[in-house]
């Protein structure tokens, strides 16, 4: 009689499963404001409830003012971010969060008749002849939710076009994503382009195929494994680091 | 409209690596899929940089061919199956793939003559349509496509197949936000229309040229889930839900068999052993030899029903055992040579249920792919087979279901939570395809770039 997966009752000699042994215990978001009108829209925010976030915005906007709103959809997500760092989130929830914050962040705006003023600006694009873009669109999502200015250039963006968006619009940082290895090749097109611009900022490159290796062999190539990296690489850039220090830190080049 | 109506096998035992209900042959000896015998399947990509002109990128393929055949004649592996898949610059210039494959080809039938290696050659032409950005049945992008089939089936490939991208704008808002609506529709619907208005006329070149029209995997989108999901210690797409996203996958992946396709499948997205339970084709896994590609919880599970043993992608570089090419070559001539000394010695249900109780309940990934689930996920695909959305509803719900009811299957609180959820979204979903559709082009109205027309709608 062929014995099969049926018969064994202990797959520890086998395969352990880390995730049951390691899963973070549920724990409900935290408050961040005593005020049950203020904490209505972080709620919103941590639940990703597009509609509560607009609703108790809106309360919140004629009685207390946009920039109260503004502040506290920022501590919402600061609140969603810490239960994603604990597990207790994944990034779909983090999504619907920056969603939601966004539906906030747009009232308010409105009401204070001028954009927030952003931390940085960040170029986003996906590599000439490359159209896997998830990858990009999950970290402008989470740079944007920080808030950061993002230039989404969408996918299969020609060099040219780049470098024109970063000396447009200013940017701290350029990106690009891709998943093949023969689209990547653009990354470093887009570098040489900036320093003849006369540009002098990081290009962080991510995606499938994308390597450390490849990256760091060219100027201002800065190289990053995940998307939620991004937030903290964007702070580094808007902060001045330049590209060389950027690798540094974030990078082991032998 | 859908067509598969019952199963191709009578129960998930009749199934087993090596053999499939309705085997094909295609190029030099020739390679006989799903006779009795697993075949290896190198994939060798290209260095970045090659691609920057036609006489860099030729030479490439040639050493990369060059290394999988001087291999396989070296170690005394009898066949070997080669997949390009295309790079953009070879699917926008029909010509260069076209100067490609009969370099290749020519290699191959040196190596047939001189040694008796068989081989054969498939063309994976890449799907340059980007659903948000062009509309899908009418861009320059589909005719350079469409060229390319051409170019390459004349020029020396036995296999077409693609990794079609319909859906895939949906998709990706969609399993971002565990929305499973959005998934069925993106994968189940969407992705399902634009393989039935493809599909016949990749089988139709094929035909033109006598050449085997293989098949096309849901790498756009069941892929990506699986690969966002990540393993135990990534927190980005609930394992479930990118499990259940995979059962969609099998139900969407029909329509090129329904089409005119016969295998081989495509591997990518691993739907293919409900493909095969299904419609008796020989199919194309990968598993532990796609480690170069990506890491995975299902690496030698998915070896259970395999046809064709794959390593989804390698790049061309050196290695201390020689080029990566000729390194993952070995890997899977040694691999394929298990099973097939396994065949031989009557032993193939041993190593299957080796394999199964290696990964079935490591992940929800294994556990959906075990044969036996394949099969109920396959029966309750042809049991729906009134519309491209019941059956891939149906194909979820079950995937659900089985998981949810198998005890050994643990699930972490969270996962227990994301499966509930998801589970309850679906089920609340309409019982009528045009009360569904009516809904998601309202609601996806949303997703930048959506264009209903790129469907026929």
């Amino acid at each position: 009689m062929l014995k099969t997966v049926n018969d064994l009752t202990n797959f520890d000699p086998i395969f352990i499963r880390y995730d049951i042994k390691i899963a973070p215990k549920k724990r409900a978001a935290a408050d961040v404001s005593t005020d049950p009108a203020l904490q209505a829209i972080a709620k919103g925010v941590v639940e990703g409830d597009e509609d509560m976030v607009a609703d108790a915005s809106k309360a919140a906007i004629a009685s207390k003012g946009p920039q109260v709103v503004i502040d506290t959809l920022i501590l919402g997500m600061a609140e969603v971010s810490k239960l994603w760092d604990d597990g207790v989130y994944y990034l779909p929830q983090v999504i619907l969060s920056s969603d939601a914050l966004m539906v906030g962040l747009n009232m308010a705006e409105e009401a204070l008749g001028s954009a927030v003023v952003k931390k940085g600006t960040v170029v986003m694009h996906c590599a000439h002849g490359d159209i896997h873009d998830i990858g990009k669109n999950v970290a402008a999502a989470l740079i944007r939710a920080n808030g950061y200015k993002v230039i989404d250039l969408g996918s299969d963006v020609p060099e040219e076009t780049v470098v024109k968006a970063a000396k447009d619009n200013k940017a701290d940082l350029v990106t690009g994503t891709a998943l093949m290895t023969t689209t990547m090749s653009a990354f470093h097109r887009v570098a040489e382009g900036l320093t003849k611009e006369g540009i002098d900022i990081p290009v962080v490159a991510s995606g499938g195929a994308v390597s450390e290796e490849w990256v760091t062999s060219w100027d201002r190539g800065v190289y990053a494994t995940f998307a939620k990296q991004g937030p903290e690489m964007a702070a580094d850039a808007a902060a001045g680091m330049s590209w060389e220090d950027m690798r540094a830190k974030w990078n082991l080049v032998l | 409209m859908p067509k598969y109506t019952s199963m191709a096998y009578g129960s998930w035992e009749e199934m087993i690596f090596g053999t499939a209900k309705h085997p094909v042959s295609i190029g030099f000896g020739p390679v006989e899929l799903g006779k009795k015998h697993v075949h290896p399947q190198i994939v060798p990509h290209p260095r970045p940089g090659s691609e920057a002109t036609k006489e860099k990128i030729l030479k490439e393929y040639q050493r990369m061919t060059e290394d999988a055949l001087s291999h396989c004649a070296a170690l005394g592996f009898p066949s070997i199956v080669i997949e390009f898949e295309h790079i953009y610059q070879m699917t926008s210039q029909p010509e260069w793939a076209a100067a490609i494959f009969t370099q290749a080809k020519a290699q191959m039938k040196g190596y047939y003559e001189k040694y008796g290696l068989k081989s054969a050659l498939i063309s994976t032409v890449a799907d340059l349509r980007k659903p948000d950005m062009v509309n899908m049945r009418k861009c320059q992008e589909i005719d350079w496509m469409l060229a390319t089939f051409d170019s390459t089936a004349a020029n020396g490939a036995d296999v077409l197949s693609i990794e079609t991208m319909g859906g895939k704008e949906v998709f990706d808002y969609a399993i971002q936000r565990n929305d499973m609506k959005g998934i069925i529709f993106g994968i189940g619907v969407l992705s399902s229309i634009d393989m039935a208005w493809l599909w016949p006329q990749i089988v139709a070149t094929a035909k033109k040229h006598g050449i085997t029209p293989g098949g096309d995997t849901d790498c756009a989108r069941g892929n990506t889930a699986m690969f966002m999901a990540g393993g135990y210690t990534a927190t980005d797409v609930p394992h479930t839900v990118a499990a259940l996203a995979r059962g969609c996958s099998a139900a969407r992946s029909l329509v090129a068999y329904e089409s005119g396709a016969t295998g081989p499948t495509k591997d990518c997205a691993y739907e293919d052993p409900i493909i095969k339970a299904i419609t008796g084709v020989p199919i194309t896994m990968e598993g532990v030899a796609s480690a170069c590609a990506h890491a995975e919880l299902q690496s030698n599970l998915v070896a259970a029903v395999v046809d064709l043993w794959s390593n989804e992608a390698v790049e061309y570089h050196d290695m201390f055992g020689g080029s990566s090419v000729e390194v993952f070559t070995e890997i899977l001539g040694y691999n394929v040579a298990q099973m097939n000394a396994a065949i031989e010695l009557g032993y193939a249900k041993e190593l299957q249920a080796i394999n199964i109780a290696s990964d079935k309940y490591r992940d929800v990934h294994g556990f959906m792919l075990s044969p036996d689930n394949s099969y109920e996920i396959g029966k309750a695909i042809v049991a729906n087979a009134d519309s491209y959305y019941l059956r891939a509803k149906a194909a979820v719900l079950k995937t659900a279901e089985l998981i949810a009811g198998d005890k050994k299957m643990l699930l972490s609180d969270f996962e227990k939570d994301a499966l509930t959820k998801a589970r309850a979204d679906v089920e609340a979903l309409p019982d009528n395809e045009g009360d569904f559709i009516d809904m998601c082009l309202s609601e996806y109205s949303k997703v930048p770039g959506f264009d209903p027309t790129s469907y026929g709608f």
